[in-house]
């Protein structure tokens, strides 16, 4: 392996993960010491076409509380036919159908390229995917007709045998019944009462009544596919339940004047959920919620009905104003882990001016692993092209989408599981390789994903078992297997596993060897985690200064510097782009809730904890392109000296896209040049930065906004407000040297923000 | 396959009246034919030593001349007389794609004719009526008569129509799988057009795939001259379960088969 950056990009792409630490150090304090945890971001079903899955169960360990899977870091004796667990030592007895293996025909579990591999098992009957519409009829009439419209579409990408449901609410929550006849029939719950699951149940006939001994249980699935009426095959139902799409109206009650319409968006979801718990647990389902605005009755409310009470804001939140915050909270909470324990996921799908909730809601999507959506109205492409992604299919036409996945994480007895931060909640399993130091949502080493797709990212964290005076012994290596057991949508149940093992190193002898093997990025995606986790619950200053203390700490230990001389300090390649990660996360929208709503900080920060690497470290310091006539288009440093007259930049910061047109080119675009053919060339430069906008356009998901600016455009703002002001109203003698753009702003730039870590860093007192 | 043809690929601007920042709206068919993604724009480059440690940068990085046009804005660089040795900014080879929508000129003038779109139709729920419940084949053709009056009224658009036509062509050859795409491009692309009619077309595929292939005879049998399906050299009858017998199963061999190292 020549580079350790070669060594990381080869293993993201064959096993969906990055370290931390590519050495891992050989005792717990020597890891505390290296500030950053050994952690990972593991994207379990990281799309591998070149990956076919094998037909045949896994092997596993006999040991009982270890059961890992057989891999290629396990040792085998051919002869005997015996392997050994890498995990527990335990030595098994290979099964019957690997009778004829040998050194030159081994399985392909054996084989080191498999160090990821994807099983197809049979597991009970095959479940259809299901699909649970939820739909907002309190919409302006132009929302309602796009958004049916988008669902009437939806009907067209799902597979013919998927499962449908409608269930629609306003100030009532009627569920509809679907059938091939023509006579539409609904079941309508009041808006302001809470049910329980059975309650629900009963109401829609879903108990069986006559069952002697098992009243109250739920069906099986088998039993309830062809009996409940709610949720039916696409290709049995399409043309009603789009007849049924057409005709839907706005809420018909009257919304009088100085008040919100009651939107009983708390009972609809109870509803969704209790069908679904009662009709298909333990199957792969989606709700997918369609909201114009907050729930204003009932459980679940998150502002009342008077207009002239606005909903919360962050500064309500602070001073402890908002009345329906914590109830509101506690009731989604409920749901979505009532939803969660069943595998059934929920989508939220919010287009609406004002806030709708998000912030009460979000766990409902962050538990189970359903997508949130922010538009400003169903009639916009962002909407509309979002929603058509959820059902983009991958090189082998199946969606990208699983559902129900179990990730299990084991370790060799060196490390120890501290926990995972993602879209997942826990599953309680406590064995052995679960530490008692907790990070994100710990005490386990299993989490159920109720639905991922191909860039599903959890961050996962672990810590070093072996005391200072009893180190791991030089020359061995660690071991860590995922195990993600999921409902592939074309309804196969697969088992993923992905092995992977890394030295263990001396971090007094070795730390040169441990400091090269240091993933600066995931380091700083995984970090970032840890600090929107603590966000959610903490004060944000608390949260910024704890990574100010990590920053300090991981300059103090690496950096080459000498005592209380600043100027000497150096960081070495390895570590060079880390500060400067932090210092653009701690000016992000996902530690400052400054300028956002509470909304808008729970959409980024859903976002923020399931994206892979690459996106994430988008979220975190956006990237800038700069086009010019003196050379191809070039990466530039996010930095207000980049923003030059004859430069059109291109900046992705995930949740947007900005083009901005320098002065200059602003001038020459306005003066018509474009149009002349002796200019041609400045045709193709206004051309280029479109084009590959546009093919970011064509994937990311969701749809991000699209900002086409220039300079002195009020829409700037987006661009100036990312760049490090190294150019401000305060050091304006800079001005006129053609540098940049200076910025009217009193942040810190990164030179002030790195003067100061370079102080502290190398200062003898801290 | 689909026929590719520039008017299925187009984008088209977002609504900026209601969506604050719209992105633009891109065709299905464009999204379907997107390749792999051409250039990455995900690197950053390397902060300058100085960023790190050191001082601020005070000038420009020396890489980048000063701008040409110093105070009154002159005109672009014109495009013969490029600066030697620098490089125009390559035209990013762009995909075939077309920024104005509905861009209809590009198409053979032909006009589709409702006539004999729906009489394709119509011949398959003929076809169909055998086999298919009664109800579903009523509602199909209560669909097709909407869609008949939408046509008849003017309602639909050009490439509306013209994507019917080839809807139908596909149809009547039997490509089912390529008549399936195409409702699926119409009721993204112009799902205010055409959804409530569509769901009938879309049963009608599925049903008549179900067909035995001596019913789907009286689809094909009055207009053969050769309606010039785009491939006509695709087997068309049987929607052959992927039956390659040349290439093995995708999946690996077993634990006691000898699995192909090479995959």
């Amino acid at each position: 392996m020549a580079t350790y950056q070669e060594f990381i990009q080869q293993n993201e792409d064959r096993d969906g993960v990055r370290f931390s630490w590519n050495l891992w150090p050989s005792s717990r304090l020597e890891a505390t010491r290296l500030v950053v945890p050994v952690s990972c971001l593991f994207t379990p079903l990281k799309e591998r076409p070149d990956l076919p899955p094998v037909q045949y169960e896994p092997v596993l360990c006999s040991r009982a509380n270890c059961k890992a899977v057989l891999n290629p870091l396990c040792q085998v004796d051919f002869r005997a036919k015996i392997w050994a667990c890498n995990f527990c030592f335990q030595r098994n007895p290979f099964p019957p159908s690997y009778a004829g293996i040998s050194e030159v025909n081994q399985p392909a579990e054996l084989m080191p390229q498999f160090s990821t591999i994807e099983y197809i098992v049979q597991r009970g009957p095959p479940a259809p995917l299901i699909f649970l519409y939820v739909v907002d009829t309190c919409l302006e009439e132009e929302d309602l007709q796009a958004l049916k419209e988008s669902l009437q579409m939806s009907l067209s990408l799902l597979p013919p045998n998927a499962l449908v449901g409608l269930i629609t609410f306003g100030r009532m929550v009627q569920v509809h019944e679907l059938s091939c006849e023509g006579i539409a029939k609904s079941y309508v719950f009041r808006g302001t009462k809470e049910l329980s699951s059975k309650q629900i149940q009963e109401m829609l006939g879903l108990t069986k009544p006559a069952a002697p001994g098992q009243q109250g249980r739920p069906m099986a699935p088998q039993d309830a596919a062809p009996s409940c009426r709610f949720l039916q095959p696409v290709h049995r139902v399409d043309m009603n339940l789009t007849d049924l799409l057409g005709e839907l109206q706005r809420d018909p009650w009257p919304v009088p004047q100085g008040k919100r319409p009651l939107r009983s968006t708390g009972v609809a979801l109870s509803v969704a959920v209790g069908l679904l718990e009662g009709t298909f647990p333990n199957t792969g389902a989606r709700v997918m919620l369609f909201i114009g605005g907050p729930p204003t009755q009932g459980p679940g409310m998150v502002v009342g009905d008077e207009l002239k009470t606005p909903i919360r804001s962050w500064h309500d939140i602070q001073k402890d104003n908002a009345r329906h915050l914590k109830k509101a909270t506690k009731y989604y909470e409920a749901l979505a882990n009532r939803s969660a324990v069943n595998g059934h996921s929920i989508d939220i799908y919010a287009c609406a001016l004002d806030q709708t909730g998000l912030l009460e809601m979000k766990c409902l999507s962050n538990l189970t692993g359903g997508h949130i959506v922010m538009g400003d109205s169903f009639n916009t492409s962002l909407f509309k092209q979002t929603f058509q992604r959820v059902f983009s299919k991958d090189f082998n036409g199946d969606f990208r989408m699983a559902f129900g996945g179990v990730l299990e994480v084991k370790t060799s007895r060196e490390l120890k599981v501290c926990g995972a931060i993602g879209p997942c909640v826990s599953l309680n399993s406590k064995g052995s390789c679960v530490s008692e130091n907790e990070m994100g949502t710990g005490g386990t080493n299993q989490w159920k994903v109720c639905s991922l797709n191909p860039s599903t990212t959890l961050g996962i964290y672990f810590e070093v078992v072996n005391q200072h005076n009893a180190p791991v012994p030089q020359g061995g290596r660690g071991a860590i297997q995922f195990v993600t057991q999921y409902q592939h949508s074309n309804t196969q149940r697969r088992i993923r596993v992905t092995t992977i093992a890394r030295n263990w190193a001396d971090a007094q002898s070795q730390i040169q060897h441990i400091e090269s093997s240091f993933d600066q990025e995931a380091a700083a995606v995984l970090m970032a985690r840890l600090g929107v986790f603590r966000a959610e619950s903490e004060e944000g200053p608390d949260v910024l200064r704890w990574l100010d203390r990590q920053l300090i700490r991981l300059c103090q230990k690496f950096g080459q510097f000498n005592k209380d001389d600043p100027t000497s300090f150096k960081l070495s390649e390895s570590l060079s782009l880390y500060p400067q990660f932090m210092f653009h996360l701690r000016r992000s929208p996902f530690l400052q809730v400054f300028n956002n709503s509470p909304d808008e900080s729970s959409y980024y920060r859903h976002h923020f904890v399931r994206q892979d690497l690459t996106q994430s470290l988008i979220m975190i310091q956006p990237i800038l392109y700069s086009y010019s006539f003196y050379g191809p288009p070039e990466p530039v440093l996010l930095d207000s000296s980049s923003i030059l007259p004859d430069r059109i930049l291109l900046m992705d910061t995930f949740f947007q896209l900005v083009i901005y047109h320098g002065e200059t080119i602003a001038q020459w675009r306005k003066a018509g040049y474009q149009e002349m053919a002796e200019y041609e060339n400045f045709k193709q430069l206004l051309q280029a930065p479109l084009d590959d906008a546009q093919e970011i356009l064509q994937t990311r998901f969701p749809m991000p906004r699209y900002i086409d600016t220039e300079h002195g455009g009020s829409q700037a703002r987006f661009l100036l407000s990312k760049v490090n002001p190294s150019q401000t109203h305060n050091n304006l003698y800079a001005w006129g040297q053609e540098t940049g753009a200076p910025i009217l702003t009193d942040d810190v730039s990164l030179q002030v923000f790195m003067d100061h870590l370079k102080k502290l860093a190398v200062s003898s007192s801290t | 396959m689909m026929e590719s043809n520039t008017e299925d690929k187009y984008v088209k601007p977002g609504n900026q009246d209601r969506g604050w920042n719209d992105p633009p709206q891109f065709s299905y068919g464009l999204q379907m034919a997107r390749g792999p993604q051409r250039n990455l724009l995900n690197r950053r480059p390397t902060p300058s030593a100085a960023t790190v440690v050191g001082p601020p940068p005070m000038m420009p990085p020396s890489t980048i001349p000063l701008t040409p046009p110093k105070n009154d804005v002159g005109p672009p660089p014109l495009c013969p007389a490029r600066p030697p040795g620098c490089v125009v900014a390559p035209p990013p080879s762009s995909g075939p794609v077309t920024c104005q929508s509905d861009n209809v000129s590009s198409q053979s003038e032909s006009e589709a004719d409702v006539e004999d779109v729906l009489s394709v139709f119509n011949k398959a729920l003929s076809a169909c009526r055998p086999s298919v419940s009664g109800q579903v084949c009523n509602d199909v053709a209560k669909r097709l008569r909407l869609l008949e009056e939408s046509w008849r009224a003017g309602r639909l658009s050009l490439p509306v129509q013209r994507r019917m036509k080839s809807l139908a062509l596909e149809l009547q050859s039997g490509h089912w799988d390529s008549a399936d795409e195409m409702h699926r491009s119409l009721m993204v692309d112009y799902v205010t057009e055409v959804s409530q009619w569509m769901v009938g077309v879309k049963r009608l595929i599925a049903e008549t795939r179900k067909l035995s292939p001596e019913l789907l005879e009286s689809l094909r049998t009055s207009e053969d001259q050769a309606p010039a399906g785009p491939e006509p050299d695709e087997s068309p009858a049987e929607p052959e379960p992927n039956q390659n017998p040349g290439e093995p199963d995708q999946n690996l061999a077993g634990p006691d088969q000898n699995p192909d190292p090479e995959s």
